[in-house]
């Protein structure tokens, strides 16, 4: 029995159209889900396999972080499939700086959060205070440095061309490791 | 143990921090080490040793080890570094199970055992990203 807290505004997104999404994950990870649209809470239970069942809170929790169930879902697609939250509000002092260090990390127009994407092949999403990546180890490992440098201040050309980097060894890593 | 061979059962602690993955295999009691794990043992670069690759070939070479030891299944007992540190596992915790099941050990209950403080000592402060 696991609790997750999901904000008001994506409860809606967790359940679905009549339901879907909440059975569609329900029968995928073999779980049941207790969702209380009051406080937000749900409480996931596993009724079937327990492998399955352990990333049913992280599926969860990436839909209440922003994620479109589709990329949420994914998580099962892979066990290698990770997904992983930055807080950005505990590297910031006050609103004003969590406004300025999100806008840093989205860029214009969305321009650096779509880069970030392109460049590691990871799903970035920024909601609220947190910064949400899923993707393989090595491409989340890469956005969660990126988004580090960004919000200590690195240039955007610095990052970019770190990710231009990464982006050719995460390349050269996939060839070579296919059998 | 008056059990019979086929349907032996062990414990699987999963110690996943972020720094390392170890696996101890147990009987179930927990006091006698069927075998026993770590990321040293698989890479040669310290920060891959809590990798997931490494946890999967981990888990591999246990299973052989298990399997070889007559048990039948696993529980699993999975643990952060806890305490006053942090209270997620680390990225081993999930390779490790599903590597384990992959191998076909059977996966019995899973449990979360990382220590939470009642209100411990002070966190450590909070390091950059």
């Amino acid at each position: 029995m696991n609790h997750v807290t999901v904000p008001q505004d994506r409860i809606g997104v967790l359940i679905g159209a009549g339901g879907e999404t909440m059975r569609e994950v329900e029968s995928r990870a073999e779980v049941r889900l207790d969702v209380d649209s009051e406080s937000g809470s749900v409480a996931i239970e596993s009724v079937g396999d327990p492998v399955a069942g352990l990333v049913a809170p992280d599926i969860v929790r990436a839909i209440g972080r922003g994620f479109t169930p589709e990329t949420a879902l994914s998580l099962l697609d892979d066990d290698l499939r990770t997904f992983e939250l930055i807080d950005l509000s505990e590297h910031t002092r006050n609103d004003n700086d969590l406004q300025r260090k999100k806008g840093r990390v989205i860029g214009e127009n969305g321009r650096t959060r779509e880069l970030l994407e392109e460049l590691t092949g990871a799903n970035v999403v920024v909601y609220g205070s947190t910064v949400g990546a899923i993707g393989d180890p090595e491409e989340v490992e890469v956005v969660r440095r990126a988004v580090g440098m960004l919000v200590d201040g690195a240039p955007h050309g610095a990052v970019y061309s770190f990710l231009e980097r990464k982006s050719n060894e995460l390349g050269d890593d996939l060839s070579f490791s296919s059998p | 143990m008056s059990e019979t061979e086929e349907n032996k059962w062990g414990i699987a602690h999963v110690y996943a921090s972020f720094n390392n993955t170890l696996i101890t295999v147990t009987d179930e009691t927990g006091a006698e080490t069927i075998a026993k794990s770590s990321g040293g043992t698989v890479v040669k670069q310290n920060r891959d040793e809590a990798s997931p690759y490494a946890a999967m070939q981990m888990a591999e070479v246990i299973a052989e080890e298990i399997k070889a030891a007559g048990l039948e299944g696993v529980h699993v007992r999975v643990r952060g570094p806890g305490g006053n540190l942090n209270k997620s596992s680390g990225p081993g915790a999930q390779a490790t199970i599903s590597a384990l099941a992959r191998a076909g050990i059977e996966i019995g209950r899973i449990e979360d055992v990382t220590p939470i403080p009642h209100d411990g000592t002070k966190a450590p402060k909070n390091k950059r990203v």
